[in-house]
């Protein structure tokens, strides 16, 4: 957005001083100014709004022109897309380097399975396939267009079976098969250069009257357009990411209800984060229709899993994940995602109840909840309520928020219960092993928090026992050598 | 006459860019500190994050390995300044190639809460004197040498212009589009995880490039730390 200074109200003055002035060549340069003007602004906006080509800008040197076939247009590789892709191989080293990328052999060896058959051997220039989950727990996924694709811990934790993973890594696959990342990054580059110039002519207008305030209108709104043009831009994207990437997965044999069911998963607001604002200032189009599209496109005679069928693809792939899983449970924990902490270990918990580690993760998740409710209410998930807790999040710390909700009724309310579930979890997780090391840990911190410290020193000196070389000894000995200080004061 | 009063208008901003905006510096203390409760003897610098970016009139491209370097060189910085304040800083315990993956994850996840904590400590960096801001005692997962006092944490952002970026911010002064590095320290309690100093001076992107100024720089932002002696 331009900002200028202007010294009288829109240039109404200006035309009579120029039409009477006894210099006839400074009025002539100037209307060819506005002339100039106009014509650059129009170039600028026409040029910017031209469709992005899959080939290499001419001005451009380019740097291989090997191309592959790619929605009916040849890609050829420009100097600026090189440029990208040699940041983005140093970004992906980077992910690696600062223990951003979860690595689990089993979990490795699953993700390479499903993705590599979603591909199925489509070889691309300066495209290597890799799947890695993200350690996140925000539920996202991402493809870097040099074939590395990241699914977030927190979407893998979220999804119910293998055809919705395949459909997430189908949809990735599609940004990178359809250079999405390239062609975003040309129009980007364009509307900038657009955005330059139109800010520019509207600074440094000269001319008053009716053609100066149409400059500086349409100097005004443009890049505005411009910027809303990309967002426009990238939906289009998403969206033919979503409905080739459906195509895909069928292919590779998937079950075409994985794509819409994905959506579905997605739509489980257990934050409260999703702040549903105006589409068209979203860069994705909305969850919903999302869900309708894809649905809409598939064939009514494509397959479906009966409902036996939908349950052991369900705890076949609660399965392969627990490990990731209970991973995420603590990465949601450590980011104050609480609710979503105790939604995935209650998936934990419901595929193996008899599991004493899998209600470690419950009991420890409940702990820290505090004093919220386990689930948001229909009241915490309006619009205006979840914008106003996003201004709280942004302004008051964990520590602060847990202090003022124990002020109120409903907060004293949530923390008696959420306190009495994860005991009674904790007791029973160290009732199914009773080496659980861990859960001793756990309830020693909720015994210290409930102000119970002979049972809290007790609980941490059997930590200690059990788990002399843990991560966290020097944490624990620290908090039980306090705690015996204050109790004999 | 409009044109002449926007070049005047422009002139000083032009100046007050150069002498105002080249070194703001803002450092804020906990009390503790101040009133000697807490001495600093002995300090780990965690890895910095600092991220810049170059600007060109196309937009903005990313500079990964130019912000790993320049990442470095704030750490050795960051180190020299600590230690002519006589506190002794650990040689780098966080190489990325002698950590197994725990530590990796340990590390990222410490660095994750202090990364949640930095909008807050950045907008209300006045609370940071009443011992406001802590990351718990999770920190000391990361298990570093029992003697150390503090954590630090640096974090950094810098806009580098193209030649073309300059001409038009130039041109285009009312955008009010710079170039400018702005690196913040944040130090914290070893053992509690509150956060004992924090600072986050702002400079033009030239420290970028000058190690003496980034120096110089940094050493101005943490002038207010107690020595250890």
């Amino acid at each position: 957005m331009s900002l200028y200074f202007r010294c009288e109200p829109a240039g109404t003055q200006s035309i009579p001083s120029f039409r009477s002035s006894n210099s006839p060549t400074i009025g002539t340069v100037l209307k060819h100014k506005r002339f100039f003007q106009i014509f650059i602004l129009t170039l600028s906006i026409v040029v910017s709004s031209l469709p992005i080509s899959a080939r290499a800008p001419r001005l451009q040197t380019p740097q291989t022109t090997t191309a592959e076939q790619v929605s009916g247009e040849k890609f050829t590789f420009g100097k600026v897309d090189l440029d990208l892709l040699s940041e983005i191989n140093l970004l992906d080293e980077r992910f690696e380097k600062e223990g951003a990328v979860y690595h689990d052999p089993g979990l490795d060896a699953y993700l390479n399975r499903v993705g590599m058959a979603v591909v199925s051997g489509k070889d691309l220039e300066n495209v290597q396939w890799k799947f890695h989950a993200l350690r996140d727990p925000v539920p996202n996924a991402f493809a870097l267009p040099n074939g590395s694709i990241y699914i977030n811990t927190g979407l893998l934790a979220l999804l119910d079976d293998e055809n919705q993973l395949a459909a997430v890594v189908a949809h990735e696959v599609m940004h990178v098969t359809g250079r999405h990342t390239y062609l975003r990054n040309r129009s980007v580059r364009k509307k900038m250069l657009a955005i330059n110039i139109i800010n520019t002519i509207g600074t440094w207008t000269p001319i008053g009257g009716p053609a100066g305030l149409a400059i500086n209108l349409i100097a005004t709104i443009s890049p505005l357009m411009l910027a809303l043009s990309v967002l426009g831009y990238s939906r289009d994207q998403e969206r033919e990411a979503d409905l080739e990437g459906l195509k895909l997965a069928t292919a590779a044999g998937f079950v075409p209800d994985g794509m819409p069911n994905s959506f579905k998963s997605m739509q489980k607001d257990i934050e409260g984060e999703q702040l549903g604002a105006p589409s068209f200032y979203m860069d994705h189009p909305k969850l919903q229709e999302r869900v309708n599209y894809t649905s809409s496109s598939i064939p009514a005679d494509a397959r479906k899993l009966s409902a036996d069928e939908a349950k052991h693809a369900q705890d076949d792939y609660l399965a392969v994940m627990e490990f990731v899983d209970r991973h995420d449970v603590d990465l949601a924990i450590n980011e104050g995602r609480f609710r979503s902490a105790i939604y995935v270990s209650q998936k934990l918990v419901n595929l193996r109840p008899e599991s004493s580690e899998n209600l470690f993760y419950l009991a420890e998740s409940y702990r820290t909840l505090g004093p919220r409710n386990a689930e948001l209410t229909t009241k915490q998930l309006t619009s205006g309520a979840k914008k106003k807790a996003a201004k709280t999040l942004a302004k008051r710390t964990l520590e602060e928020i847990d202090a003022e909700l124990l002020k109120t009724p409903e907060g004293q309310e949530a923390w008696k219960t959420n306190s009495a579930k994860s005991e009674s979890l904790f007791l029973r997780a160290l009732e199914l092993n009773r080496f659980n090391a861990r859960a001793h840990r756990g309830l020693g911190m909720l015994y210290e928090r409930l102000n119970r410290k002979p049972d809290a020193a007790s609980e941490y000196a059997k930590y200690l026992e059990l788990a002399p070389n843990a991560i966290d000894t020097e944490r624990i000995r620290r908090r039980l050598m306090v705690l015996r200080e204050s109790m004999q004061q | 006459m409009r044109l002449r009063v926007r070049f005047v208008f422009v002139i000083l901003c032009c100046l007050l860019a150069h002498y105002g905006a080249a070194n703001v510096q803002a450092q804020y203390i906990n009390t503790k500190l101040v009133e000697k409760k807490v001495t600093i003897r002995s300090a780990i610098i965690l890895p910095a994050k600092v991220e810049i970016t170059k600007e060109s009139a196309k937009g903005s491209e990313m500079m990964v390995a130019e912000s790993a370097d320049i990442s470095s060189k704030v750490m050795d910085a960051v180190g020299q300044v600590l230690q002519k304040k006589k506190i002794s800083v650990a040689p780098n315990l966080f190489e990325a190639t002698a950590m197994d993956e725990t530590r990796k994850y340990t590390l990222a996840d410490i660095q994750n809460r202090y990364d949640a904590l930095l909008p807050k400590l950045i907008n209300k960096s006045k609370d940071i004197k009443k011992a406001r801001f802590t990351l718990g005692d999770e920190v000391m997962l990361l298990n570093v040498h029992k003697d150390a006092d503090v954590l630090v944490f640096i974090r950094g952002q810098g806009r580098m212009f193209t030649k073309g970026k300059t001409a038009f911010s130039i041109i285009n002064i009312f955008s009010f589009d710079f170039p400018f590095a702005l690196i913040t320290v944040g130090i914290v309690d070893a053992k509690s995880g509150e956060v004992l100093a924090f600072t986050k001076p702002l400079s033009a992107s030239k420290v970028l490039k000058d190690p003496k100024a980034l120096s110089k720089m940094i050493e101005k932002s943490l002038k207010k730390l107690p020595a250890a002696a």
